[in-house]
């Protein structure tokens, strides 16, 4: 080999691992300019992706806050239930897992794939409930079994519990899981709920969501890539919501539920102090077990409430609407009497019947009444009276005093979903139907027949605008919240009275004469009578949203048409207490509201004296109120309850 | 044959490389220890000990590669190549099956790899076939019988199947040619040739698994839960590092398994966890200080063996590091290679360690006779 050839070779061979070097350089150079970009310039980004790899929060659900009535007895409360929940992250195969879980715990199957396939979506380290409210052989099966199936785990969650029989189901609501579209929606958007939280979805429930939900706590771990827990890093404790204080009396409010079941009927009843507008008592028949709700109703149960022709679900207190029929003379009354249209001494004669713009009304009585006046008129509910002040009166003028007595529009009470109560006027008609009013269509609405509906909430502010001579209160049930931090029950504002109509006394004498001589003369409320408590009333008969012509059809498909009987009522005469409006569904002849109405009455005055309560007629003693949970139950109470719990019965600086 | 170990020879070894060398390994060592720590017993994990006891054989094997003259080795290196043949041929009949290939020879409580060492000796080969005579990669006919010779380790660990090992043989084949004169217009050829095949290699030449590796890796956020996973957790296993990183033992990735195989592919990601950026410049550095002090090597080897011996080895050993470093960082298809030095694998450490013997060998006899 020649020198020449050699020394060329080596030159050939140093310029190529100069290249390689230069090629490496570069290399090295490019990947640390890599690693800068993730390391320094992205570095924000991936450091929150880790962290969301391996800490985890596990959501801890507070209790919600105890419900007590106005006397400090505990109406809604909670216990500790348990929960059977499968662990996604650390399920080999699902399908497997909850069969054998069906099999070991005896529930269906089916059942069970529902509950998983609901939460699919959710993060799979987050525990999936399948069994909701598990017995405690349940819970015993699962735990036996821990080491074979460490991806089934049981929790303790508190859970709702509510007096038995729904009990003011309606008034309470329910609670349920929150939904997708309540996330999103302003009611709840701005409260710092997850998916899965626990909220209220109807009744005090609901409106008071934010004071009762507390606060849910956290548990944040750091979880390895199967999502095993390796360490606790911080827990912040659920906050039990405030307590709460209602203005409901658990006695009267049994006793208008044990009323309406003596006499076997639908309805809505509700009890007020006419003089602040609390709300004691409130029902609606037939009603809902909110356990059930508490519990996670399944699909066919909660088919079977909405679908239910008698509309169980449907708050008829607030929800339903009724023609008044004969207590809407009283609003007539006042507002002829206002109007000075007539004295409370005008007297119309009454043949039985009367022609008005062509055409005839009947009275309820054929014969007539003869000669009467008003307090006669309101007591014999004598049609051709109050038809004649009806001609007399425009229908703006009604509308005008129907709204003063809260017989227009919302009562403004502090539940969800109120529905309108509604007196026709000019106004409206034009505005709806584009035609003008006919005076001929105020003779109907003289004895609330025709274009008037209203809720049975609407008509008890009525009756306790007139008890209490004018003040159209705004009636409610929240009283007191405690929110614990340690001041104790907090009295809430009483909502401001919406109007105020002057009325004369001795107009108001009048009117409230006449009602009394309804219950304590020759009247049609006598049965409400209580010997020594002046009782006033007014009877009143709405049809059945049936007409004439298609009764007979109607009656043969099974619907209900009897017509719904009213009664509104107060009582004592002169220094009224209490107030309110019974509406009995499809009372028809018999079925009359007022012996309800004399229950809760008999019962509140026993109460008020000190008697014995009251026992209806033909049912076994009635057995001592209970307390309110339906099971033995652990009740979350705070330790210093019992002293609160004393001053609950007259809560301090509580505006009277 | 094996001359008793002359002073020369000792003052003429590379201690800077070795230096270097050993505190990479070291580094593995401790990004192992953090990495498979046993949070059950609170201690370090079997991985840690197996990589640990293998320390010393391969420093062993170092010393053995070191000792023997390398020239004695290429004059052999056919008798290397044969035994090479064997071992494979008997993991055909006789090697345990992990993972679904048959890679492993069971020897006593240890298990070897032969494939591993199929670089060192295709680059022996390779070394003694180009650096004797007036051979060079300039001619078709020599390239074609370089190429045969190492066609047949290639197809036999290749249907182990061990695509990924057998592609690291490329690198050293290219090296030792490249430096043999191979000419630079063959190798643009070969690259516009490939360019333009890719198509139909793409729809004939590729299993599923391999193109959906690929995709992944073009757009790893549409499978983030599977093929796209570890692509995912690696960038996340750097990023979260930062400039300082979490300190050691500090990180969550791949202690906490979001990572898989944290100890082996991915260590490079872990150690960028644990010692941030800074980490990676002194972990990069020393990377590019071995390859440096290796290519001062070849270009002061006596003659053109060492210098080709010295080229094949550095090339295997800096495709895998570029390779994987670039992986670890979530920049390149995920493909089970490990890092030298750093990565866990007792058969790996060793052959690795061997080669740099070997290096050492070269440089450190450039001028005995």
């Amino acid at each position: 080999m020649e020198i020449v050839e050699i020394h060329e070779r080596r030159r050939a061979e140093e310029t190529r691992l100069t290249g390689l070097r230069i090629g490496f350089a570069v290399a090295f150079v490019l990947m640390a300019v890599f690693f800068w970009r993730l390391q320094v310039l992205q570095h924000a980004r991936y450091e929150e992706m880790a962290a969301n790899n391996h800490l985890k929060t596990v959501p801890l659900r507070a209790p919600r806050g105890v419900v007590f009535d106005r006397n400090g007895q505990v109406l809604v409360e909670n216990r500790d239930s348990f929960t059977i929940a499968i662990v996604r992250e650390q399920v080999k195969d699902l399908d497997d897992t909850v069969r054998r879980l069906a099999e070991i715990t005896g529930a269906d199957e089916e059942h069970l794939h529902e509950a998983v396939k609901r939460r699919l979506r959710e993060p799979a380290f987050r525990p999936l409930p399948v069994i909701e409210h598990a017995t405690f052989a349940q819970v015993a099966a699962v735990t036996a079994r821990r080491h074979e199936m460490p991806e089934v785990l049981v929790q303790q969650v508190p859970t709702r519990a509510y007096p038995a029989e729904g009990m003011a189901a309606h008034a309470f609501g329910y609670v349920g899981e929150i939904q997708e579209a309540q996330l999103t929606s302003t009611e709840f958007s701005q409260l710092p709920l997850q998916p899965g939280a626990i909220i209220g979805q109807t009744g005090l429930e609901r409106f008071y969501n934010e004071h009762l939900m507390g606060t849910d706590g956290n548990r944040f771990v750091v979880v390895n890539s199967r999502g095993r827990e390796l360490e606790e890093m911080r827990v912040e404790a659920p906050v039990e919501g405030a307590r709460m204080q209602v203005t409901i009396d658990y006695d009267l409010q049994k006793a208008l539920e044990d009323a309406f079941g003596h006499a076997g009927l639908n309805g809505a009843g509700i009890i007020l102090d006419p003089n602040n507008g609390e709300v004691l008592a409130a029902t609606s028949l037939p009603a809902f077990d909110p356990n059930a709700f508490a519990v996670g109703i399944d699909g066919p149960q909660w088919q079977k409430l909405i679908t239910d022709p008698l509309r169980p679900m449907t708050n008829r207190v607030l929800q339903g609407t009724y023609p008044p029929g004969s207590t809407f003379k009283i609003v007539m009354a006042v507002a002829a009497l206002e109007e000075g249209v007539i004295t409370p001494e005008t007297t119309f004669y009454c043949p039985g019947h009367a022609t008005f713009y062509g055409r005839t009304f009947h009275c309820l009585r054929r014969q007539g009444h003869g000669t009467v006046d008003l307090r006669t008129a309101i007591e014999q509910s004598c049609n051709v009276y109050f038809y004649n002040l009806g001609q007399r009166l425009s229908i703006d003028t009604i509308h005008k005093y129907a709204a003063a007595l809260g017989l227009v529009g919302k009562t403004g009470i502090d539940l969800p979903g109120e529905g309108d109560s509604f007196v026709a006027s000019t106004e409206w008609k034009r505005r709806t139907l584009n035609q003008p009013w006919y005076p001929g269509e105020t003779i109907s609405v003289a004895i609330g027949q025709g274009a008037v509906a209203v809720t049975p909430i609407g008509l008890a502010t009525m009756i306790a605008t007139v008890a209490n001579g004018g003040t159209l209160v705004t009636p409610h049930l929240a009283r007191a919240f405690d929110n614990g931090d340690g001041r104790g029950w907090q009295p809430i504002a009483q909502p401001a009275p919406r109007s105020r109509l002057d009325i004369s006394p001795e107009n108001l004498q009048a009117v409230r004469d006449g009602l009394w001589r309804v219950v304590n003369g020759a009247g049609t409320g006598r049965v409400a009578q209580i010997a020594g408590h002046d009782v006033v009333g007014k009877t009143g008969t709405a049809q059945a949203n049936v007409s004439l012509q298609n009764r007979a059809l109607a009656a043969s498909r099974g619907v209900d048409v009897r017509d719904h009987r009213w009664f509104v009522f107060f009582a004592p005469r002169d220094h009224p207490q209490i107030a309110g409006a019974i509406f009995a569904e499809h009372g028809g002849t018999t079925g009359s509201a007022t012996p309800i109405a004399r229950h809760v009455l008999e019962t509140f005055f026993a109460k008020l004296d000190g008697q014995p309560m009251p026992v209806l007629p033909g049912t076994r003693t009635m057995p001592a109120p209970q307390p309110a949970a339906p099971a033995p139950a652990v009740v979350s109470v705070r330790p210093a309850s019992a002293p609160r719990m004393a001053a609950v019965s007259t809560p301090a600086g509580t505006p009277q | 044959m094996i001359n008793v170990v002359d002073r020369r020879l000792v003052s003429h070894v590379d201690w800077p490389l070795v230096a270097a060398i050993c505190s990479l390994t070291l580094i593995g060592l401790s990004t192992i220890y953090s990495v498979t720590w046993d949070f059950r017993n609170d201690q370090p994990g079997s991985a840690f000990w197996s990589q640990l006891y293998a320390l010393p054989v391969a420093l062993t094997a170092m010393l053995v590669c070191m000792m023997v003259d390398y020239r004695t080795l290429a004059q052999r290196s056919l008798f290397l190549y044969g035994g090479l043949i064997l071992l494979l041929v008997a993991v055909m009949f006789f090697g345990v099956v992990r993972g679904g290939s048959r890679r492993w020879i069971p020897i006593g409580g240890f298990s070897l790899q032969p494939s591993e060492f199929g670089r060192i000796v295709i680059a022996l080969v390779l070394a003694a076939y180009f650096g004797g005579g007036r051979r060079s990669a300039r001619s078709l006919s020599e390239l074609a019988g370089a190429g045969l010779l190492v066609a047949v380790p290639f197809l036999l660990i290749a249907r182990q199947p061990d695509l990924g090992t057998a592609a690291t043989m490329l690198p050293v084949v290219l090296g030792v040619t490249y430096l043999a004169g191979l000419r630079l217009k063959w190798i643009g050829i070969a690259a516009v040739v490939f360019v333009l095949a890719s198509p139909l290699i793409w729809t004939y030449g590729l299993q599923d698994y391999q193109k959906t590796r690929i995709s992944t890796f073009v757009n790893p956020e549409a499978d983030p839960r599977g093929d796209g996973y570890q692509q995912i957790q690696a960038k996340i296993t750097v990023g979260s590092g930062g400039f300082y990183g979490k300190g050691f033992r500090q990180g969550t990735q791949g202690a906490y398994q979001f990572l898989p195989v944290a100890h082996n592919d991915f260590v490079f990601s872990v150690f960028a966890e644990e010692h941030g950026f800074l980490g990676v410049l002194a972990a990069l550095g020393l990377y590019l200080f071995v390859i440096v002090r290796c290519l001062d090597a070849a270009r002061l080897a006596r003659d053109r063996a060492g210098s080709l011996l010295v080229a094949g080895i550095l090339s295997g050993f800096g495709f895998q590091v570029l390779y994987n470093i670039t992986m670890s960082a979530g920049l390149a298809p995920v493909k089970g290679l490990t890092l030298p030095l750093m990565s866990y694998g007792g058969s790996s450490l060793v052959s690795t360690l061997a080669g740099f013997g070997l290096i050492l060998n070269v440089r450190m006899r450039r001028f005995t006779n």
